[in-house]
C-alpha cells in the first residue's frame, strides 16, 4: 500500500494514510508490515469507510522504520469492534498513545449518523504528548472531550493529573458503556474507578494489547487465558475476563 | 468399520494406496526411526519414530508469502500418541492456517497402535492408543493385522473380512489394565496459579524449548522477514521474548513460562477446545535435559502453598 500522507503528532508519534478506503471497524486492527523487517498490529485510526489512517509509535523494529518508508505491506482487518451500536451514551477513556481506537470510534459514529452520546477522556503525559490536537478542537464541538495531562508546562491551563482523577467529572449516566484502551496499568486503575463509580462490570470494554503476530489465532503468542488477544479480542468485556490472571500484565 | 488381514493382505492395500498417494512410513536410517519414502510395506519399522512427525503438516520453517499445493501423501507408522497430536491442533487451526490445511487435506494417516505400554508413555489417560479419530488405524496381534478405517477409505478394503469391535475393546482393556491411568480428569480445576510446582521446575529448566519442540501438539509459531520472505518458525513458550511487547512482558519469570505451557494444555485448551492438550507420548520428558516431568503437574495435588 502507498502512503500517501504523514503527520507528525507528537514525539516519536506520527501519523501514515494509506490510500486504501479502510474496512476496519473502530477496535480492530491490521498487521502492518516492513518488507524485510516484519510485522507489527496497529490499531485502525479512522473511521470505518474512510482512508486508512495508522497512529504510530516508534518503539520497536517495524515502527521505527515506519518513518523511512514509503509504502507497506497491510493485511487485516482483524478482531473485535468496539460495540458502540448497543450504547446509546459511551464513555471513552484512552491514555498515551491508546487514543487511536477511540479516534476511529469518533469518526465511525459521527459519520454513521446515528445520535450517540459519547463523551471521551484522554491523559498525556505532558501537553507536548498529546496526539491528534488540532483534531480535539474539531472533535469538541460535537463530543464532549476532557483533557488531562500528568504535568503542564508553562502554557497549560488545562487539567494535571491521571486520567482516573477526571472520570468523576464524566456527564454520561452510569448504565453508559465505558471503553478503555491505554497502558496497561492505567486500564486497571480505570476499570476500578470506573467500578466505584458505579459503572456497570458488563458495559465495560477493554483493548488489550498483547505480542500478535498472525492475526487469527493460530501462533499462540497473544493469550489471555484461554482467549487469544488477535482473535476473540483485542476488545473484551471486561465482565468475560476480569477472572484471567494475566489481565493487564 | 473394521477389518481382519493377512501380512499378504495387508502388502497388497499398501500397493492400492501408493497408486493414489504418494507414501511415506517409518525407516532405521543411521540407528533411529525416522520417515522416509517407501514402496513396500514390509519396509515399515513397527518402532515409533524419534521424533514426531509434525514437520508432514507444519513446518518447521517456511515461508509464508507462497502457498505451494501439495501432493497426496500417505504416511505409515505413525503412532497413536503422535497422530492424536494432529487432531488435537486441527481444533485450533485447521481452516485458518492455509498451510497446515492445505497439507491436512491431503494427508492420509496410517497410525500403528503399540501392542504394549512404552516406557514413561501414559497415552492411556489422553484417550490412546486405540483412537476414536483415525484415517485407518492398525493393531498387529502376532500376525494378524486388525485394522479400523474411517468412510472415507474405507475403499481400500471392500474385498476383505470384516470384524466387529471385539478384537479392539478386548486389546483395550488390556493394554490399560498394563498402563496405570493418571488423574487426569478435572485437572482444570485442581490445579493452581500459585503452586511451588512452577518454582521447582523453573529451578532447573535452561529454557531451550525441546519440550516444545517434541510435543506433538504443540503448535506455536514465530513470524519474521528475512530479505524477500517471510517466514515462520516453531517457537517455544518457555523462551523469555514469546511475549515481550512495546507493552511490557506478560511473562518475564521462567516460572510464569513453564506455568503457562502447562495451563494451555490442560486449563486454557480444555476450556476453549474442551479438550487437553496432552497425548500422553512422553516425547517432552524423554527430551527434557533437566527431567521436567509433566506428569507430577497432573498427579501433583497442590496442597503445597
Amino acid at each position: 500500500m502507498r502512503i500517501v500522507r504523514r503527520t507528525d503528532e507528537a514525539p516519536g508519534v506520527h501519523t501514515i494514510e494509506i490510500n486504501s478506503r479502510g474496512d476496519g471497524r473502530s477496535g480492530q486492527f491490521f498487521m502492518v508490515s516492513v518488507p524485510g523487517v516484519g510485522e507489527a498490529p496497529i490499531s485502525v485510526a479512522s473511521g470505518f469507510g474512510r482512508n486508512t489512517l495508522f497512529t504510530i509509535r516508534n518503539v520497536g523494529s517495524v515502527t521505527s522504520h515506519m518513518n523511512k518508508i514509503d509504502t507497506m505491506g497491510v493485511r487485516g482487518p482483524y478482531g473485535t469492534k468496539w460495540p458502540w451500536k448497543e450504547y446509546e451514551e459511551i464513555l471513552a477513556v484512552t491514555g498515551g498513545i491508546g487514543i487511536p481506537p477511540v479516534r476511529s470510534l469518533i469518526e465511525e459514529i459521527n459519520d454513521s449518523g446515528k445520535g450517540r452520546k459519547l463523551e471521551v477522556l484522554y491523559g498525556a503525559k505532558t501537553p507536548e504528548d498529546i496526539i491528534y490536537k488540532t483534531e480535539i478542537e474539531r472533535w469538541m464541538k460535537k463530543v464532549n472531550v476532557h483533557l488531562t495531562v500528568d504535568s503542564g508546562d508553562e502554557n497549560w491551563t488545562g487539567r494535571v493529573g491521571l486520567v482516573t482523577s477526571i472520570m468523576k467529572d464524566a456527564e454520561v449516566s452510569k448504565s453508559a458503556g465505558v471503553f478503555i484502551v491505554g497502558p496497561p496499568l492505567m486500564m486497571k486503575n480505570v476499570v476500578k474507578e470506573a467500578l466505584n463509580l458505579g459503572y456497570r462490570e458488563e458495559n465495560i470494554f477493554l483493548s488489550l494489547e498483547r505480542r500478535m503476530e498472525c492475526g487469527i489465532g493460530v501462533c499462540g503468542h497473544c493469550n489471555v487465558g484461554e482467549f487469544y488477544s488477535c482473535e476473540d479480542g483485542p476488545i473484551f468485556n471486561y465482565h468475560k475476563v476480569k477472572h484471567q490472571k494475566e489481565l493487564f500484565l | 468399520m473394521n477389518y481382519l488381514l493377512t501380512g499378504e493382505e495387508m502388502r497388497n492395500v499398501f500397493l492400492k494406496i501408493s497408486k493414489d498417494f504418494e507414501t511415506y512410513g517409518t525407516v532405521e536410517k543411521e540407528g533411529e526411526i525416522v520417515f522416509d519414502r517407501v514402496e513396500d510395506f514390509n519396509q515399515i519399522s513397527e518402532r515409533r519414530s524419534r521424533y514426531a512427525p509434525k514437520e508432514f503438516l507444519f513446518t518447521r520453517n517456511e515461508n509464508v508469502l507462497l502457498l505451494q499445493e501439495q501432493e497426496k501423501k500417505a504416511i505409515f507408522g505413525i503412532k497413536s500418541c503422535d497422530l492424536k497430536g494432529f487432531y488435537l491442533m486441527d481444533k485450533q487451526v485447521l481452516g485458518k492456517d492455509p498451510f497446515y490445511t492445505e497439507k491436512r487435506k491431503k494427508t492420509f494417516f496410517v497410525n500403528f497402535v503399540c501392542n504394549e505400554p512404552c516406557d514413561g508413555g501414559f497415552c492411556s489417560s489422553f484417550g490412546g492408543p486405540v483412537l476414536e479419530d483415525y484415517d485407518l488405524q492398525i493393531l498387529k496381534l502376532g500376525e494378524r493385522y486388525h485394522v479400523m478405517v474411517s468412510e472415507r477409505y474405507k475403499k481400500y478394503f471392500d474385498s476383505f473380512k470384516k470384524e466387529d469391535d471385539s478384537v479392539f475393546a478386548e486389546f483395550r482393556e488390556r493394554f490399560n489394565s498394563e498402563m496405570s491411568l493418571l488423574p487426569v480428569d478435572g485437572i482444570e480445576n485442581r490445579m493452581k496459579w500459585e503452586t511451588p510446582l512452577w518454582k521447582k521446575f523453573a529451578s532447573r529448566c535452561i529454557s531451550c524449548g525441546a519440550c516444545n519442540f517434541s510435543c506433538p501438539t504443540c503448535y506455536c509459531f514465530d513470524l519474521y522477514d528475512d530479505h524477500d520472505e517471510r517466514r515462520r518458525e516453531w517457537d517455544s513458550c518457555i523462551l523469555s521474548g514469546f511475549t515481550s511487547s512495546s507493552a511490557g512482558n506478560v511473562r518475564k519469570e521462567l516460572n510464569e513460562r513453564l506455568r503457562q505451557r502447562f495451563y494451555h494444555k490442560f486449563v486454557y485448551f480444555k476450556k476453549s477446545q474442551d479438550a487437553y492438550l496432552c497425548t500422553g507420548c512422553n516425547r517432552c520428558v524423554e527430551d527434557c535435559p533437566v527431567d521436567i516431568d509433566i506428569k507430577e503437574v497432573i498427579t501433583d495435588d497442590y496442597s503445597e502453598e
